[in-house]
């Protein structure tokens, strides 16, 4: 049986799909996910699931967004130097998501 | 290892509930989820915080989207059309961290919200008619607002910071959209300038309103500052607002009200209120949803519920017949 494996660094972060384990059952599944995804790396938690209840929709079944050019939706768009500390904050984490979307 | 652990949703299991004391010394940035046995007076704490922020994303996007189709052009009305739909997604997250506490469904705070129950920010009960009162909204209120936010990336109930996250992600394009809309107008006709400068003295004292009564007379805060649901208090966040935009909208040329008086001490760069200069009789009117133009809003949008509820019944009979499988609304 396949267990989905999902690992966690740091308290209050996102769990992250970080790869699967082959094991008969939930407690076996926890246990080689610490061995297989959480020996190396820094872990604060690991969560599994059986991989049959992960549901999946692709690019071939829906029409995700992201691919129309919105640059309007973005702060890094307006050319006005921002008013607060968290306005600036805000636009930083756009800026980064523009870049991991290989736009910038 | 302790074996297999389930993520439950917030039901109460009176053994294993935390106690307050544990609560208090616990309270740290995203300490508890629905897997922790909150008591039931954080619970409710969180729900009524919640709720509220809920609310006003909700109530804030109607009274923009009349303003759709008043935008000046059609960049203006794509960025702003965005901006209204991000608020409402913003709601919809918001109902469903608080319904991770088990004391309210979503249903629920929406009828709650529908009949005149739901309470919701002071400045979403004004109407607004004009087009150069969008950036008093979009700049100022919704800027207030993200300072607050900000800090509520730190509370200690898990979906509410995670939900926060993606709203200050969207929040810094509604502000810098706003302050565009602002310059704009502000470096415009001799017409344009006055309007703005009259929208802003409207404006202006409500907006000094949103973060509430001082410190001394707001009832909640304490037990959500001990829990660490809230991060900061009203006067500290009115003071960082004040420092950020006083200068802001001085740059722009407008000038601020006489009333309140504001005293600024240069030296350790605050500001000074004076608070009982403020209407504070309407503020408290509005805290129980009796203000005669918010109860337009609210009716307003119970009308627009009831237009559309065909689409919602739709929905549901198609859910229904596809066995609860049918793909659900994106945020």
């Amino acid at each position: 049986m396949i267990w989905e494996v999902f690992r966690q660094e740091q308290s209050g972060e996102y769990h992250t799909h970080c790869g699967n384990v082959h094991a008969p059952d939930r407690d076996m599944a926890l246990m080689f996910a610490q061995i297989q995804h959480a020996r190396r790396k820094p872990t604060h938690s690991l969560w599994v699931a059986p991989a049959e209840e992960i549901s999946e929709v692709d690019e071939s079944e829906a029409s995700f967004g992201g691919t129309t050019n919105k640059a309007y939706r973005w702060a890094t768009s307006y050319n006005i130097e921002p008013v607060a500390e968290e306005v600036a904050d805000s636009e930083n984490e756009q800026a980064e998501a523009e870049r991991a979307r290989g736009e910038n | 290892m302790n074996g297999s652990r389930s993520i439950r949703s917030g039901v109460q299991d009176n053994d294993r509930t935390m106690d307050l004391d544990t609560v208090k010394q616990r309270a740290r940035p995203r300490e508890f989820s629905p897997k922790d046995d909150m008591p039931e007076e954080y619970r409710k704490a969180a729900t009524r915080m919640i709720q509220f922020h809920a609310n006003s994303e909700i109530m804030g996007a109607y009274l923009e989207r009349p303003f759709i189709r008043e935008a000046p052009s059609l960049e203006r009305k794509l960025a702003y059309s965005a901006k209204v739909q991000d608020e409402l997604g913003h709601g919809q997250l918001l109902y469903r961290a608080a319904e991770s506490l088990g004391i309210k469904s979503r249903d629920q705070m929406l009828d709650e919200l529908a009949n005149g129950e739901g309470k919701f920010l002071n400045c979403f009960h004004y109407p607004m008619d004009s087009w150069v009162e969008v950036p008093m909204i979009a700049f100022f209120v919704d800027g207030a607002a993200m300072r607050r936010q900000a800090t509520l990336r730190r509370s200690s109930w898990e979906p509410y910071a995670h939900a926060m996250d993606k709203v200050c992600f969207e929040e810094g394009f509604h502000i810098k959209h706003g302050e565009s809309i602002l310059a704009e107008l502000a470096s415009g006709s001799q017409k344009e300038q006055e309007m703005v400068q009259d929208a802003f003295e409207e404006w202006w004292p409500r907006i000094i309103q949103f973060f509430g009564p001082t410190d001394d007379d707001s009832t909640h805060h304490d037990f959500a500052a001990e829990v660490g649901l809230k991060q900061m208090t009203n006067d500290g966040l009115r003071q960082a607002f004040l420092n950020s935009y006083v200068p802001k909208a001085k740059e722009y040329g407008l000038e601020i009200p006489d009333t309140p008086t504001i005293e600024h001490d240069e030296e350790l760069n605050t500001y000074e209120i004076a608070e009982d200069e403020l209407d504070w009789d309407e503020f408290f009117t509005i805290a129980k949803n009796d203000l005669d133009s918010g109860k337009e809003q609210i009716n307003a949008r119970k009308q627009a519920q009831d237009a559309v509820a065909w689409v919602r019944e739709g929905l549901d009979e198609d859910e229904t017949a596809t066995g609860g499988h049918a793909p659900q609304a994106a945020d």
